[in-house]
């Protein structure tokens, strides 16, 4: 599938090795040393497993560096850790893309070695320690479970649209509670990995599909076992403000393209349940205390009010419209955006993104000054609440997912006649 | 004498009347095919009608942004509006038919002439109906992306785009139909070189400020002034 991305020295490696038990991805790391410390951290994680087993290390970064690479032992049952180097992605690719790409690459090469587990590590490359190896990778190989799903000790100004709208949207969606449904840190079975392998194969000539953002999903729809682990900290890139819409339009394109994928699925699924956790929850660091600014939020929402009224238009209900001008005339103070609003917004761009009512970027990228809307609408409500009730915020916004599920539904299978 | 003027006046009667004569299977020829033509543009738009209903087309039309296509129809439905515009252009071309049937140097050339422009009137349609459609995405394209930046003239590029486009659509389709001529060339380097000066000024005074910002940004490298709370989205 992607293995004209692998360098042949690479290539013949694998094809030497002929099978493994796990292979490991770590995304993003640019330094040439960084390998034989991943290789290094590899060892101390097969120490700590049950069984001796066989590694696969794939890092991104173009640098092939013999001196890990070890002979292949005689016996294929003997303990090792190979090495892979894949080339860095391309100049003009977004982080997401990159992401999705190398995961694709990661994965071809976990099919071509038939590997039992798969663990992929795409945040930040500090963010690959022994530790989170080994919580992504231990429910997969001693309890059974066919994807282990990242879960962040987070600041409750972090993961916004993780908040606001995909783990929310997924739970309601496919009933099952994730923090973080596109990771992007995940742990797979082998079972699985061939699954989307398969999936990916078969719809090769469709459009191309986020494979960050149909994993979760995939393990939901062919009734896999999921779990969520407790990696700790996620070291994070400063948030990118001039670049919100791209990263919306990305983000949201991939889970809706999901969403229309799996609409026959997803239509009969009622409520949500909550998955195993493993680890214990870190304890975040004390914030600062200085509030959000929310004016600079207010003011897009407020430009966006006045002026993408007729885009809007083209997608919302003259309900939601009428709400929005209401929102828009509140002062600072005063603003809330209703949650059940919030979630019927989704909802409708959703339905707007399958129905192609306009262009499909356009749809995407007017989605931002609603969406810092909500943050300001969130931070406001949220500036001196405790972590705990940030949890039962993001409880309350769940369940209104899951309330107005009836309303997608609805309006997914008679966009014409239930217009309210 | 008297004898005389009754001849002549048979003479021009018989005349007048076998000249007429000459006429009737003309004057048969256009009715058949005026009555014909009739025919075949109330059956087509009768399919056409019901084709276009079936399609969702007054929806779809709002939808691929030519909401304003609905006010200039009649009835508010752009379906009666393109059906109805597609029977008289057939009852037209049969009015034609039914002309150059006529044995006459002047119907016929006008039948050839007409004829003739008819490619010249697609291509201008053509361009007209292209120009308006990429004016009203390019217009929305940099309506979203100017909110998205926080420009308070958002609107005001947005609609200097469209007509921009709309302008050089218009002045091509009207070349194209040799309407004009120079005229048509000096005002559209007018009007275009009107709206990019009124553009670049509205555009240059209102953002001088985030034109510097952009640039120090530029040169030091530091995220956007606009907002730089932290936040994170993933």
């Amino acid at each position: 599938m992607e293995l004209d991305a692998i360098p042949q020295p690479e290539l013949e490696q694998i094809d030497r090795i002929g099978g493994a038990d796990l292979v490991i991805g770590i995304i993003g790391s640019e330094r040439p040393e960084q390998n034989d410390s991943a290789a290094g951290m590899v060892r101390e994680v097969l120490a700590e497993l049950s069984k001796p087993l066989r590694a696969m290390v794939v890092c991104n970064n173009g640098t092939h560096s013999p001196a890990a690479v070890p002979e292949v032992p005689e016996d294929s049952q003997s303990p090792a850790v190979f090495f892979c180097s894949l080339p860095p992605p391309a100049p003009g690719e977004t982080p997401q893309h990159g992401i999705s790409n190398a995961y694709r690459t990661i994965f071809t090469v976990g099919g071509k070695l038939a590997v039992r587990a798969c663990c992929v590590i795409a945040s930040r490359p500090e963010n690959a320690t022994p530790g989170w190896i080994h919580r992504l990778v231990q429910p997969v190989l001693d309890l059974g479970f066919d994807l282990v799903a990242p879960c962040y000790t987070r600041q409750k100004m972090e993961g916004l649209l993780n908040r606001s709208v995909l783990a929310p949207l997924h739970g309601a969606l496919y009933g099952q509670r994730l923090q973080n449904p596109m990771g992007p840190d995940f742990g797979l079975s082998g079972k699985l990995l061939q699954r989307i392998l398969a999936q990916y194969s078969a719809r090769r000539r469709g459009p191309e599909r986020s494979l960050l953002a149909s994993i979760a999903p995939a393990a939901a729809f062919n009734g896999f076992q999921v779990c969520e682990s407790q990696l700790g900290v996620r070291h994070q890139s400063p948030t990118d403000w001039d670049n919100l819409s791209s990263l919306l339009s990305e983000i949201l394109g991939a889970a809706f393209f999901e969403m229309e994928a799996r609409a026959a699925h997803w239509q009969s699924i009622r409520g949500s349940q909550t998955l195993p956790r493993f680890g214990q929850p870190e304890v975040p660091s004390p914030e600062n205390a200085t509030p959000v600014d929310v004016h600079g939020m207010l003011q897009s929402f407020r430009l966006g009010a006045q002026n993408l009224q007729d885009v809007w238009g083209l997608i919302l209900p003259p309900t939601s419209l009428l709400e929005l001008r209401r929102l828009s005339r509140l002062t600072d103070d005063q603003f809330r955006f209703p949650d059940q609003l919030w979630v019927r917004i989704i909802y409708d761009f959703a339905l707007g993104y399958r129905l192609q009512t306009i262009s499909r970027d356009h749809l995407l990228r007017s989605i931002t000054p609603l969406y810092l809307g909500w943050i300001a609408s969130y931070a406001l409500e949220m500036q001196t609440a405790g972590l705990a009730e940030v949890d039962s915020r993001s409880e309350l916004l769940s369940k209104a997912y899951e309330d107005n599920k009836s309303y997608l539904v609805s309006r997914w299978r008679w966009p014409d006649r239930f217009n309210p | 004498m008297w004898e005389q003027v009754g001849q002549a006046l048979r003479l021009s009667m018989t005349k007048m009347l076998s000249q007429l004569a000459s006429l009737l299977p003309g004057i048969v020829a256009l009715l058949t095919a005026l009555v014909i033509s009739v025919m075949i543009a109330w059956a087509l738009s009768a399919i056409l009608r019901r084709s276009l209903a079936r399609f969702d087309f007054d929806r779809r039309v709002a939808h691929w942004g030519f909401p304003a296509l609905a006010e200039w129809s009649p009835a508010s439905s752009p379906t009666l509006l393109v059906t109805r515009a597609i029977a008289w252009i057939i009852v037209f071309m049969g009015f034609l038919i039914g002309i150059s049937a006529f044995d006459g140097a002047l119907p016929s050339q006008f039948v050839v002439r007409l004829f003739a422009y008819l490619p010249d009137l697609m291509t201008a349609i053509v361009v007209f109906v292209a120009g308006s459609i990429i004016a009203r995405f390019l217009a929305r394209s940099v309506l979203i992306g100017a909110v998205n930046m926080n420009l308070q003239y958002a609107r005001l590029l947005s609609v200097g785009v469209k007509w921009l486009v709309t302008v050089l659509a218009v002045t091509i389709a009207l070349e194209r139909l040799g309407i004009g001529g120079g005229i048509i060339r000096l005002a559209f380097g007018i009007l275009f070189g009107g709206i990019v000066l009124a553009l670049a000024l509205a555009v240059g005074l209102g953002s001088k400020e985030l034109v510097s910002r952009s640039l120090d940004r530029e040169t030091n490298k530091t995220p956007s002034a606009g907002m730089k709370e932290p936040v994170g989205h993933l």
